[in-house]
């Protein structure tokens, strides 16, 4: 047996199995990061059943209580005898529910817990409507009036028709309020800015004529009426907007009167078979991937969020990859090899282990007040004492990162550099090539998969990265996107949203902590798939490079 | 039997016309082309050259033999100052192209480069198509005419004798072409840029025997347009496709004749113990 | 392989020294040929000066027997022939000898002649000596053809004329010990008349031997010192 044993010990079988158990557990990790991050962020779209509870409330009351179940756990029954309740004394532990009740508005809570031994009674009424709305989060409730201008003009049965009907023409008005206000609203303030700020140049300069002045001050008034104009029209669509309101009877049987204008949607769960949660659940989802935030950020989209993570990552990449291959390929191929090269290639490696809070510390002050200060106060006099580049912004928290992956990107084109045939190189000498014309058209073609691998690996550590950004320009709600209709369109200057800080902010800093707990899971998928897209692209880029310059083998 | 008065005799050849015995190829008939005059060369402190002293003759086929490490490589690489891209590599004496030292402050290196072209041992064609490998040095000389580019590129792979082979197939990438056939387009690079001479250093030693006797091939039917200088392992290989041979050892030449002399009777000991396999 | 590529090569050049090679070889069978009609027709015609001029031409057969010599050292050197290349260069080599050999027995018969020539002439003439010449003639001018054409056949034929050449040059030797023993006087011209019939002879016998490098050459059998049966035997086997 122990010959059999050491053998088995001999054949190597053992370092395979560890080594493949190595492999299993990793994969293992992996699988189950993502499905957890998937189940507990997709199923928040889900619509969930709403009961209707008949609870024994401490005081002995029996109270109606209208929730849909968002977890069960076990707790003993001692901590909560502890915590004051009465607990009857035969049970050992009690299952304790997590219902969303909504009607924060009203209940003042959004969330509570129910113990199973006091619900005295639970159905499920099939006409319950659950509106989501642009404030106060969910209402759950029966609905019992939809009114026009204050006139009832439907009831009962009628009621929900009309109301569907209704939240259609007031998203089509809440449209077109965006609209004007995104587009016009948003374009003449900007430009109103920009001769406030042309003036105040000419001002400094010392060459506000009274010819400029009076030309702005016409390019003003032209602006203003203009305003006047859209304001006019936006009042208009305010007051259609508020025309409709309607009436729903909450769990205490108190009915609330509120007016359409809030109502994001509102579905009947109760009623909804699968195919309609379905549709609905895709409706949530598609809107959570394209629409902004609401409600501090605990309902809406994180669209803002996605886009200014893409275009921070992708602004990164131009800077750093020219950077980079052109640093890589002075060291390799330029540079004389010894002490000194050796020593900044250490530099260079270690710079990739400082962590990059210290990055974020060394951006806010080298970049946002140094080289942004300076350039304010060399070019944006104007604008003082508002700073223009001086504060965190885009443009900073790029450069930021672009040095934070810096050393990836050199050392793997560097290494692309070194792989490259000493034969390939010989044969373009051979063929009266300079050194020069060598690198552009036979060293750099042949080490762009390399480059490409550089970029991959810096735009997986880019993406994921939220310390440093949040001292260099990530906020938690940016009032516009960092890419707009306005000229330059690209606004560097601009502070962003970014998916892995809006985990941060939604996870630590909501005001309704059980509301943003699945909101965590479904962004930290969404920042997962993200880096994935980004990565699949720049990777399907490298493998065609890889094709077209494949070095003869052998 | 046959008819004994048939006049008309088959066997009759006009006898003046064989060439008599022992009419062999001298070098002080030939056109040298260039000349190495008392050339050592350095790598740091291994001194690799002792003063080699050698005309090479135009339109004629030069194979230098010897032992691994006898410095032929080294030489060849000279021809058109390779050596300039190692480290510590360092030449005395003077190597002459037409009269010329190429060694001399003022001179072009890549210009010289294009004037004696190499050709290595690994097929080494760029990862490009089929075409722009032999455009490539027609680009570095500032052809930019697409017709222009078209005709030299054919006329450059017919030379090397791939224009068959390859003509349907110019855009694919040079890697799918076999061996043989990459070293005859990278040939067919090194000779659309018409350099005077073409250094080739081992160019068949990667490859099987037939892709082998191709190019051998292809060698004597280019010493019409160009001076060749070949480094080869292989003494047969010389043997076959050369005009004129010299051998090599621990960087000394060591003998320098007509390849026919050389390999039926080497005047030197070493010579004869190297091509008859006694060496060493 | 019934058929050789001699031409085939990828290197053109080795086909062009293959093909420069035989036909050497060619021209030098066509001189020795020529050389072997001059001296019988010396001989027979008593044309002293013809005798004179084949005799004095051995040197140029010598001359190319050194010439291809020197073609085949090069091409042993240079190309390591192997197959039916190295057979090639082993058959030409033997059968250049073989060709001078000739050669120096036309010579021989040349010199004879113009002996001859002095002498009286039999009433009867050198009838049987032509007529030896003439078999002795087809017989390498079919060894030569076999060459050219790469025959390995024509073996068996000059094998078979050979022992016909044998009994002719039998005749001849007892007509002359015959007509020694009748007229002491004739002694000398008759040996002379011995002497051409015993170099027509060697030269049948040397046609013999080149049909036989042809067979190695074609065939790589060597059928040297076999006799015609067993030739022809080992033809048919292959």
């Amino acid at each position: 047996m122990a010959k059999a044993g050491s053998s088995w010990w001999q054949s190597g079988s053992p370092w395979i199995w560890l080594t493949a158990g190595a492999v299993t557990l990793s994969m293992l990790a992996v699988f189950g990061l993502v499905v957890l991050i998937a189940v507990r962020g997709l199923a928040h779209f889900w619509p969930a059943d709403v009961f209707a509870f008949r609870y024994a409330e401490a005081e002995g009351r029996v109270d109606t209580v209208i929730a849909s179940v968002r977890g069960t756990e076990t707790v003993t029954a001692a901590r909560l005898r502890e915590a004051g309740l009465e607990i009857a004394a035969d049970l050992e532990s009690v299952d304790r529910h997590l219902v969303k009740t909504g009607n924060r508005d009203r209940l003042g809570h959004d969330f509570r817990f129910l113990l199973e031994p006091r619900i005295v009674e639970r159905e499920q009424p099939a006409d319950v409507v659950v509106v989501e709305r642009t404030e106060w989060g969910d209402q759950l409730g029966f609905l019992r009036e939809v009114k026009e201008s204050g006139a009832t003009v439907a009831t009962g049965d009628e009621a929900w028709p009309a109301l569907l009907a209704r939240i259609e023409r007031v998203a089509d008005l809440r449209s077109h309020i965006r609209e004007l206000e995104r587009g016009r609203v948003a374009a003449i303030n900007y430009a109103l800015e920009q001769l406030r700020l042309e003036q105040r140049r000419y001002d400094l300069d010392g060459e506000l004529t009274d010819a400029r002045r009076a030309d702005i001050e016409r390019r003003r008034t032209a602006l203003e009426a203009d305003y006047a104009g859209v304001q006019a029209a936006l009042e208009a669509l305010y007051s259609d907007i508020g025309r409709d309101s309607y009436v729903v009877e909450i769990q205490d049987g108190s009915t609330v009167e509120l007016p359409l204008a809030t109502v994001v949607r509102a579905h009947r769960p109760n009623l909804m078979g699968p195919i309609d949660k379905l549709a609905f659940w895709f409706a949530r989802l598609w809107e959570f991937v394209s629409d902004e935030p609401r409600e501090a950020n605990t309902e809406g989209g994180v669209f803002p969020a996605i886009f200014g993570t893409v275009v921070m990552v992708l602004l990164m990449s131009v800077f750093v990859t020219p950077f980079g291959v052109i640093a890589a390929v002075y060291l390799r191929e330029y540079a004389k090899q010894g002490l000194l090269t050796r020593t900044i290639r250490i530099a260079v490696n270690n710079l990739a282990g400082v962590p990059s809070i210290v990055y974020g510390v060394f951006g806010l002050g080298f970049f946002v007040y140094f080289l942004g200060g300076s350039l304010d106060a060399l070019f944006y006099p104007e604008a003082a004492p508002s700073p223009v580049f001086g504060t965190p912004g885009l443009l900073w928290s790029s450069l930021t990162l672009a040095l934070l992956t810096l050393p990836v990107v050199i050392v793997a084109t560097e290494e692309g550099l070194a792989r490259i045939p000493r034969s390939i190189l010989e044969g373009s000498y051979a063929l009266g090539a300079t050194r020069a014309e060598t690198l552009w058209r036979t060293v750099l073609p042949m080490a762009s998969p390399a480059m490409m691998t550089g970029l991959i690996l810096a735009v997986a550590r880019a993406a994921g990265e939220v310390a440093p950004l949040m001292l260099v320009g990530v906020v938690k709600l940016a009032p516009s996107l960092p890419i707009d209709g306005n000229p330059p369109f690209l606004h560097l200057d601009r502070k962003f949203m970014h998916l892995g800080f809006h985990i941060y902010d939604v996870g630590f800093q909501s005001p309704n902590v059980e509301a943003a707990r699945p909101l965590v899971y479904a962004t930290a998928l969404l920042l997962v798939l993200t880096i994935l897209v980004l990565n699949l692209a720049a990777v399907h880029i490298r493998k065609r490079l890889r094709e077209k310059y494949r070095a003869l083998e052998g | 039997m046959n008819d004994l008065n048939d006049t008309t005799r088959t066997h009759a050849v006009d006898l003046t016309r064989i060439r008599p015995r022992g009419a062999q190829r001298r070098l002080e008939d030939e056109d040298i082309v260039m000349e190495v005059e008392n050339l050592s060369l350095w790598y740091g402190e291994k001194r690799a050259l002792h003063g080699i002293t050698m005309k090479l003759p135009r339109h004629r086929v030069t194979a230098f033999i010897g032992p691994s490490g006898c410095g032929k490589s080294s030489l060849l690489r000279c021809l058109n100052r390779m050596n300039d891209l190692v480290d510590g590599a360092r030449i005395e004496g003077r190597i002459l192209l037409d009269g010329h030292d190429i060694y001399a402050r003022d001179v072009d290196v890549p210009r010289l480069r294009q004037t004696v072209g190499m050709v290595f041992q690994k097929p080494n064609p760029f990862p490009k198509t089929i075409y722009e490998n032999v455009a490539y040095g027609l680009r570095l000389k500032g052809i930019r005419k697409r017709r222009e580019l078209d005709e030299r590129v054919e006329w450059a792979l017919r030379a090397a004798a791939l224009w068959e082979e390859v003509r349907d197939r110019l855009q694919e990438p040079a890697g799918s072409l076999s061996g043989g056939q990459q070293q005859r387009l990278v040939i067919a690079r090194a000779i659309a840029i018409e350099p005077q001479v073409l250094l080739l250093d081992e160019p068949a030693s990667a490859l099987d025997p037939i892709s082998t006797l191709k190019i051998e091939e292809l060698i004597y039917n280019l010493k019409a347009d160009y001076s060749i200088v070949i480094v080869t392992h292989n003494m047969q290989q010389a043997a076959r496709v050369s005009d004129y041979t010299a051998f090599m050892y621990m960087g000394d030449l060591v003998e320098y004749g007509d390849t026919d002399t050389i390999f039926t009777r080497p005047s030197q000991r070493r010579t004869e113990d190297y091509i008859t396999g006694r060496y060493g | 392989m019934d058929k050789l590529n001699l031409d085939s090569h990828i290197s053109q050049q080795f086909n062009e020294e293959l093909e420069e090679i035989r036909n050497h070889v060619m021209a030098m069978g066509g001189l020795v040929e020529q050389q072997t009609a001059d001296a019988v027709r010396a001989v027979v015609e008593g044309d002293s000066a013809l005798g004179r001029r084949v005799a004095e031409d051995d040197h140029k057969v010598n001359e190319l027997e050194l010439v291809i010599d020197e073609e085949c050292n090069r091409i042993l050197a240079r190309r390591q022939p192997a197959a039916s290349d190295l057979r090639l260069i082993f058959a030409i080599i033997k059968t250049i000898t073989d060709l001078e050999r000739i050669g120096d027995e036309a010579e021989k018969i040349g010199w004879l002649a113009t002996r001859l020539a002095e002498a009286e002439r039999p009433a009867g003439g050198y009838g049987q000596l032509e007529n030896l010449g003439n078999r002795v003639r087809g017989q390498l001018r079919t060894a030569l053809d076999a060459f050219v054409r790469m025959d390995p056949t024509a073996a068996v034929e000059v094998a078979r004329e050979d022992s016909k050449v044998d009994r002719e040059y039998e005749a001849i030797l007892r007509q002359g010990i015959t007509f020694m023993m009748e007229d002491p006087r004739t002694i000398r011209r008759i040996l002379d008349v011995i002497w051409c019939a015993r170099a027509l002879e060697r030269i049948g016998d040397h046609s013999k031997n080149i049909c036989e490098y042809v067979v190695y050459l074609v065939s790589g059998k060597d059928v040297r010192h076999a006799s015609t049966d067993e030739i022809e035997r080992e033809l048919r086997s292959s």
